[in-house]
């Protein structure tokens, strides 16, 4: 027996999950804290809990519904936040949902339904909670095999070589029949010869499409001290796989690709290893006085790379990312500096406190390849605040001019002091139109629809959800790109709402 | 060997008077959730946090694994506080094979079913204390 490595590998199991700190809280019932807040602030209920595991409703439609917009907006999110009374400590340690907006001629559909994990199934049969989370572990929780026990399926959609895959942060994706979404399980990706190395390796939740249809895609395993990249074909085949070492460890969110390089930022959000940590946050360290790190990673050879060095800050997300011929990089992100939004904010709210620390703005990025320098600058004013940057998917890892995202603005906050604009903001001409959103409805990500036989970046849709806590109604809005200002010309509504989720992707067809 | 190992420590355990008399304890070993009969089954005993946390072993055996349940009866282990690593080397290549990151891809358990709660199971989640005689059932881990 090669006991070495048995104990070697053994001690590698624990990979990577998503994060979650803080809470050691109090004993307090966190569903009671959360239903006495409610009644002084009814807009968490944006925060609230399912009452059902699926869902389906045609949404009563206003406006006009253009005849050329056919096809689906998929979405995901983490929408079981009690599990058999248990309240999670995390917004996202809900366990995810899948949305289908089907919008056709005849009118917009609406089917949501809980993404059957093992988890999930695990717990049904326990009759309880059963997994530590990112902030917390409910009484009694059991140990872990791996990051897929954990696996929620709450964070993104990849829909790729005809399949609809439901991604987390830190396990495999999870495959959903795209036609009735019902789960058929952990995704595996197939590989050259059969091999199966690749199964059960994290599979981040922005993976981005290339140009020519291939995907790429980042995992972190914390406790192997490793990232790996994904290289998949068009035709949903490994092409390649690569490795590089990182210590300390972080909790990398988002990346971006352009034609020669994959660049993520590493933030010195340190990964502490120790025995019995009750959250996956718990187990890593803020030191804003390091820097945040640079990894540039040559697309050719996954191997072949090199770092350089930015302020403290944390990201969440990118928009894109491109490279011109001189070897220079631009792309742009939603900054904080620093990850109390996910270590606080986040947490807090979920037992009913209001905590939003105003402090993501939007930046642009500019790396040098062959100079080996990177500087940043602020894209928009002082008292905008930003999240869930998107473009025109034609121009994904090229060169790009316009941006979608949500926003607050100082001057102007919302009644539920949290994202409630709509965004369209040109990068070249710093033009940005906007669409402030009733203070009874919190927006969620909104997305770039191209308008059949157009040019990129061209006239098109803006295509988003949003929930209407005064009134308990789910929305999806459509607005003209050019004319975001002006409003949606075209709505539609469900009789029910569904806790906020996080990031969709439209499939045309 | 594992003969001598045993009479190694009971002469030391005599030695440090802990013991008047050498005791034999008996271990029983249900390995459950067996899902393929190919290839072996591994069992390592291991007396002590050292053996469990590097290199060593109480005891192994080494079994063609069968579908469901396997039983294995360690006898002649003197008392004390062990652990009990098993892997299924599916393919027997003498390896527990892992993916890309090093998780195990191969089925696997600890004594107690121990798993970590974002980490390896540790001693303290798998050991247990050998006196007269004692069953562990652990079920494999896919």
């Amino acid at each position: 027996m090669q006991r070495r490595e048995f104990s070697k590998l053994l001690a590698l199991l624990a990979c990577s999950w998503p994060a979650g700190a803080l809470a050691q809280a109090s004993d307090a019932d966190w569903s009671e804290l959360f239903a006495q807040a409610l009644e002084e602030f009814p807009w968490l209920a944006a925060w609230g809990n399912i009452d059902r595991d699926h869902y389906v409703s045609d949404a009563a439609v206003s406006g006009r519904w253009p005849e050329e917009l056919n096809g689906t907006l998929y979405r995901t999110g983490p929408a079981r936040h009690e599990v058999y009374g248990y309240r999670n400590h995390h917004w996202f340690d809900g366990d995810g949902m899948v949305h289908a907006w089907r919008i056709g001629g005849d009118g917009v559909r609406h089917q949501a339904r809980l993404v059957e994990t093992a988890k999930v199934k695990a717990e049904r049969d326990a009759g309880r909670a059963l997994y530590p989370g990112l902030a917390a572990a409910p009484p009694g929780a059991v140990g872990l095999t791996g990051p897929d026990d954990l696996n929620l399926a709450n964070t993104s959609i990849l829909h790729h070589h005809g399949r609809l895959l439901a991604l987390w942060e830190a396990g495999s994706p999870y495959e959903i029949d795209p036609d009735n979404l019902s789960t058929v399980g952990p995704y595996s990706f197939a590989e050259p010869g059969g091999g199966s190395s690749m199964r059960g390796v994290p599979f981040s939740a922005h993976p981005r499409v290339d140009v020519d249809g291939s995907v790429w895609n980042f995992g972190y395993a914390s406790a192997a001290g490793l990232l790996v990249f994904w290289h998949i074909g068009a035709d949903g085949e490994l092409r390649n796989a690569g490795r590089i070492a990182v210590d300390p460890m972080t909790m990398p969110h988002d990346f971006v690709v352009t034609e020669r390089h994959l660049v993520l930022l590493l933030p010195p959000f340190h990964y502490r290893p120790r025995a019995n940590a009750d959250g996956f946050l718990n187990m890593h360290e803020w030191r804003p006085e390091d820097p945040c790190r640079v990894l540039v990673v040559d697309k050719n050879d996954l191997s072949s790379h090199y770092f350089l060095e930015l302020p403290a800050q944390w990201v969440f997300h990118f928009g894109n990312a491109w490279e011109d011929r001189s070897g220079v990089i631009r792309f742009d992100a939603a900054r904080a500096p620093d990850p109390s939004i996910m270590t606080q904010t986040f947490t807090e709210i979920m037992r009913g406190n209001p905590d939003y620390g105003r402090a993501v703005r939007h930046y642009g990025y500019r790396l040098d390849t062959r100079a080996r320098t990177i500087s940043e600058e602020s894209m928009l004013e002082p008292g905008v605040f930003t999240e869930f940057p998107s473009i025109d998917p034609r121009v994904g890892c090229r060169q790009y001019r316009k941006l979608v995202f949500l926003s607050q603005s100082e001057a102007d906050l919302a009644e539920h002091g949290t994202l409630n604009e709509v965004n369209l903001f040109d990068i070249e001409s710093g033009r940005r139109d906007w669409f402030r959103y009733p203070d009874t409805q919190i927006p969620e990500e909104h997305l770039y629809a191209p308008r059949p036989g157009s040019e990129p970046e061209s006239a098109g849709w803006i295509l988003g959800t949003a929930f209407d806590w005064r009134r308990g109604r789910h929305i999806i809005n459509l607005f003209n790109a050019e004319g975001i200002a002006d409003g949606p010309v075209a709505s539609a509504e469900l009789p029910y709402a569904i806790p906020l989720g996080l990031h969709g992707k439209f499939v045309a067809g | 060997m594992k003969t001598n190992k045993l009479i190694n420590a009971s002469l030391l355990m005599a030695a440090l008077g802990v013991y008047t008399q050498v005791a034999a304890e008996t271990l029983t070993i249900v390995i459950e959730d067996i899902r393929d009969a190919s290839g072996t089954v591994q069992v390592q005993i291991l007396a002590g946090q050292a053996q469990f946390e590097g290199e060593g072993a109480e005891a192994q055996f080494l079994e063609q694994a069968v579908e469901g349940t396997l039983t294995i009866t360690a006898e002649d282990l003197p008392p004390g506080e062990y652990a009990i690593r098993i892997m299924h080397d599916v393919n027997s290549n003498d390896e527990l094979d892992a993916n890309f990151v090093g998780m195990p891809t191969e089925p696997y358990a600890f004594s107690n079913n121990a798993r970590g709660m974002f980490g390896p199971a540790t001693w303290e989640d798998a050991r247990f204390v050998l006196e007269g005689e004692v069953t562990q059932v652990i079920s494999l881990v896919h």
